[in-house]
This record gives C-alpha cells, structure tokens and sequence, in this order.
C-alpha cells in the first residue's frame, strides 16, 4: 500500500528471562530516512535492530515491512539486508564473492550477477580489490565491502550495527562523511545503531535516544541537541549547563523557574512538569552570551569568570554566578571575545528557547 | 646458580631425547643388517630386507588392508563425528551433557576392554570378524577425537558469519555448506589425518575383530611370534617413515590453513 511507511514497530517487547530489553516501541520509519537509534550499551537499540533484522524475536507486538506482517519471518526471507559490528565478511570467498553470495541466493544470473558486482564495486570504489581476499585488505577496505555485499542484493532496508566501531578516530570520521552520501545517492533507507553521540550527530536525519528499553526522545539532531525533552538526552548528546531550580508556572509558551532566587524562563520540549518539584532546565555551553549592559535576552544573569580554557578555535569559560548562591556554569565563546573578558562581573544572557526544562 | 640449572636442564632434555630417539634409531640401524641375528657388531650391511619385503605379497597386501581399513574408519568418523559437534556446539539442550560423555567415552576406555567388548557384541549381533568389524570398531573409537578438534574450530566460528549468510538469502542448510563447513575443513583435515594414523597402528581392536586376513601390525606380531627378524625391522622403518611423513605434512598444512582464515 502507497501510505504505508517502509516499517513500522507496533508495540513491540523483548523480554530475555527477567530482563525487558525492549519495552513497547511504536515507530514508523519512512522511506529513504537516515534513522539512527543511540543510546548506551544495553538500551535495546541493538535488539530492535535484530529484531528488523530477522535474528531475534519479539515477546509481543508486530514489525511491518511495507504495510506487510514480518514478525516471524525467518532474516532469509525478508528483503533487509545488515552490515555487521565485526563486518562478519566470509574469510574463504574473495571480495567478489563475497559480493556475489546475496546475488546467487536471490537466483540471479551469472551475467546480471556480474553486471550487479560491477556495479557496486565501481560505486564503493573497490573495483581494485575484487580478487583479493578480506584478510588482504584495511580495516576502511572491509567496511566498504561489508557495503556493498549489504547493498548488493538491493534491500529495501540497510541495517548497520555500529560498523564504525572498529575503524580508528581519522579514518570514522572519512567515513562518515561516506556513508551519509551513500545514503543520499542510493536513497536507501538506514537504520544505523551507535553508541557515538557525535557520529549519530553527524550523519542522521533523525535520531531516536534509547534508554533502558524505551525511546527518550525522537527527533532531528539539531531538535535532540537544541531542544532535548529529557535530562537523559542532554546529558547523553553533546555538553550542557544543568540548572537544577524550582517550577513557578507557565506563560503561554514559556516555562518559568525560580533558580536559586533569579527568575528564568524556558520551553519544554518533553512537556511541562509537575509544579513545586525539583526541576532541571538545560542550556547548551556556546547558547550562553557575554555582554557589559544588561541584555534583552529573555534571561540575564551576572558572573563572574573563574577559569579560562583555550581550545583553539573556542574558548571555554567557567563562571559564577552570585545572585544565585553562587551556582556555576561554563560557556563556549570566540578566542577574541574570551581574552576580553576580565574580571569584573559580566552579564551573561540566553533566550527561552535556547533553555530546555527537563523532563525528569 | 642459573648456571647449573641450565646444565642440569639441557642434561634432562638430551636425555629425554635419547630415551624417545635410541630406540627407533636402533631399530632402524639392524633393518641394514646383513645377518639373521638382531644384535651388535654389524659386520656387514644389506638392502636385502627391503627387498625380501617388497617381494613379500603378504606384506603387501596386509599393508593395503590396513590402509583400506584405516581409509574407511575414518571416513565414517569423520561424518558421524562432525555431524555430533554441529549438533553439539554452542546449543543448549536437555541430554546435552549425557551425548557429549557417550561420545567421548570410546577414547577413554581401555583398547583391550573395548576390543572384547566388541567382539562379544559382533557375535551377539551375527557379525563375522573381518574387515568389516574391524572398520565398525576403529571408526567408534576414532569419532570422539573429531568430535573434540570440529567443536574446538566450530567454537571459534563467530556467529556473525552465519548470520550474515542468513542474512544474505541462504536457509540454514545452504549456510552451513557454505560458510561453516569450509570454515571446518582444516579441522576436518586434521582430524581425518589423526583417524588415519590411529586405525592404521591399531592392534589390539585388529587382533580381536580380525578374520584370516592379518592387518600390518596383525602381520608384524604374527612374525614376531616365529622369531626376530631384521625383515621386521625393514617392515616398521617403512611404515615408521610413511606415519612421520604424513603427520608433519597434516601438522604444518593445517597450521597453514589456519592462519589463512
């Protein structure tokens, strides 16, 4: 059916013995999405996607493949197609066989399969490599060619669990880059599963945050990073001020809270919490800004500097804030703007939407 | 200190080599002998043995059964003992324990046990002694070794490879033909070798499950019996020769094929 999205997860639950690994998720992933699910070891974004991949089976809910009802299908039978942690390429076949082993199985002929080989091999640049063996080749060569043996048989969705992993920091990030343009020329739809916060940055459209089995939030990196709903989530993506206070209320779209006797006022992305709790609110460390008058931001605050760290092309720099018992925050600015700035007291100052009120 | 314990150590050593080595040197020495009598002097040296040997068609065509019997035993353990160790690698399930203990019982009972055993069993079960019962016997007592060197190689099979098979289109019998069992192949090598080696230097099995046909060592033992002669010698320097031959070459290419994959 034309309006099904390519997958859907309908309640899915995976339970080993005691241990819930996966707890109810609903998701729909559409055509053509960069998804990336994230989250710490044992969050359940490794069994959702051997789940999607055929390996495992889920304790209760059902996965549709293209509006189609694949829960017990065996990984054979299902047009999904996964690139493995270990890469998991067969040492006994060369690169060309190893290409061509999907092909055979789905019945092609000898001539497509080598037109198909070709094909792919061209496209990942490994036309060199087609007769050398995976123990001949570098760890970037192997990835690409667990690629293009996961591509070749053309699956409707690409698994990829954490193939990155392996490779070291220079090359990761080469291929990222890589990746994300494979997906974009191919218009495959990928399901990538990290623990890596900044290469789940990098390459999704959107990132689904796992945690203990459930989904802390979904949403396009800039949303997760800029506007997280849980204090998992920003804590788990990139670094952040925690500014722990009291719930005063709302005024229309703004949250207002009482952070140790200053008033400041943010959004709430993961909704409104309970009022009279403790709650906590996050700013990202390059959203705070630095000014000598008082600012129109919709909070203002004044600090003092207590440290400064050069980073190269930024500037880190802690500050405590006085009026609120002397609570501290750190901030990224400009190397220029981070040598001008003294000693004396400054006014630092963020917007509304630049601060999120956490859910928990 | 250091300094006599290391003298003190390469006299062990030396010796230990002495004690395995002397022997076979000696016995490979009087096969040359151009006298009856097994012993020194040696006055004079032949090749006379050797060729009274190869002229010997009950030499040669006990040495042929053997390596018929041998052939055969090990192809049977091989298949039985692989097909064990896929079942019992890396699965769980009830009885697990209790196949695994069967399996490798055969090795560990005493060869003159098993062999009465047997042959009591082949005459319970109407089987005439003979090649037959000789190649039953050696191949029960040849699959827990395949059984141990397949699921010690199968153990290391990461288990994403078949499930990237899987994965690929194959149901599990195309991922086992394709991925698993050319992954086994030098364990298989080995194993086989080993078999080979085993069946073909069975005696006490031979001696019991045999008929009027003697296998080598059969034959050997029957000779010895009417007295020692340096054409025993000439017979056991061949087949010392052609087992230590064939060993070193299974050791290093199964190391070979190892290291490939």
């Amino acid at each position: 059916m034309a309006n099904d999205p390519l997958v859907r997860l309908e309640g899915v639950t995976k339970r080993f013995g005691e241990t819930t690994a996966l707890d109810n998720l609903t998701l729909d992933i559409a055509q053509g999405e960069f998804v990336t699910f994230l989250g710490p070891s044992g969050c359940g974004k490794s069994t959702t996607l051997r789940i999607l991949g055929g390996f495992e089976q889920p304790t209760a809910g059902r996965v549709l493949l293209r509006g189609e009802d694949v829960t017990r299908r065996p990984p054979e039978k299902r047009n999904v197609n996964m690139v493995f942690q270990d890469y998991a390429l067969f040492p006994h076949m060369t690169v060309k066989q190893n290409i061509a082993f999907g092909l055979e199985l789905k019945g092609m002929g000898k001539a497509e399969i080598a037109r198909r080989q070709d094909e792919i091999m061209s496209f990942l640049e490994l036309t060199a490599y087609g007769d050398r063996y995976p123990a001949q080749l570098s760890g970037g060569q192997r990835q690409r060619v667990a690629l293009a043996r996961a591509l070749a048989p053309d699956p409707a969705l690409l698994l990829l669990d954490e193939p990155l992993g392996a490779l070291d920091a220079k090359l990761r990030g080469q291929v990222q880059q890589e990746l994300k343009s494979i997906q974009r020329r191919t218009n495959k739809t990928f399901f990538f599963v990290t623990h890596d916060q900044e290469e789940a940055l990098t390459m999704s459209d959107r990132i689904v945050v796992m945690n203990k089995g459930r989904v802390e939030q979904d949403g396009t990196p800039e949303e997760l990073y800029f506007h997280p709903a849980s204090r998992f989530v920003a804590e788990f993506i990139g670094e952040t001020n925690l500014l722990t206070g009291e719930l005063r209320g709302t005024e229309g779209d703004a949250v207002v809270m009482d952070w140790f006797g200053t008033t400041l006022r943010g959004h709430a992305p993961g909704g409104v919490p309970r009022a009279g709790a403790p709650i906590t609110a996050s700013v990202r460390l390059e959203r705070l800004g630095f000014h000598a008058e008082r600012p129109a931001t919709a909070n203002a605050v004044q600090g003092r500097v207590t440290g400064k760290t050069f980073l190269g092309s930024r500037m880190a720099l802690d500050l405590t804030v006085e009026e609120a018992q002397g609570a501290r925050l750190r901030a990224y600015v400009d190397a220029d703007t981070g040598q001008s700035v003294g000693d004396a007291p400054v006014w630092i100052g963020w917007d509304q939407s630049s601060m999120a009120v956490l859910r928990d | 200190m250091t300094r006599h314990n290391r003298i003190l150590l390469s006299c062990f050593y030396w010796g230990f080599v002495a004690y395995v080595f002397v022997p076979l040197i000696l016995m490979v020495t009087m096969g040359f002998k151009d006298s009856k009598f097994i012993g020194f002097p040696i006055k004079s040296w032949t090749l006379d043995w050797y060729a009274s040997v190869f002229a010997d068609s009950e030499t040669i065509s006990a040495f042929g059964y053997s390596v018929a019997i041998a052939v055969l035993s090990t192809l049977i353990s091989v298949v039985v003992g692989t097909w064990i160790a896929v079942l019992l690698e890396g699965r769980k399930f009830w009885g697990r324990a209790a196949i695994f203990g069967m399996t490798v019982l055969p090795a560990l009972i005493p060869g003159i046990i098993s062999a009465i055993a047997f042959r009591i069993y082949a005459r319970y079960l109407g089987i005439e002694p003979g090649m037959g019962a000789i190649v039953w016997s050696h191949a029960v007592h040849n699959v827990p070794f395949v059984v141990l060197v397949v699921m010690a190689r199968l153990s290391t099979l990461p288990k994403s490879q078949i499930e990237a098979a899987r994965d690929l289109g194959a149901d599990p019998l195309i991922a086992f033909l394709r991925i698993t069992f050319p992954y086994l192949v030098p364990a298989i090598m080995g194993a086989s070798i080993f078999c080979l080696l085993l069946s073909f230097d069975d005696f006490v099995r031979s001696f019991f499950l045999g008929g009027y046909e003697p296998t080598l060592p059969v034959l050997i033992f029957a000779k010895l019996k009417s007295g020692m002669s340096p054409e025993i010698n000439a017979i056991a320097t061949v087949a010392l020769i052609l087992t230590a031959v064939i060993g070193v070459w299974a050791e290093r290419f199964t190391r070979r094929m190892n290291k490939d994959s």
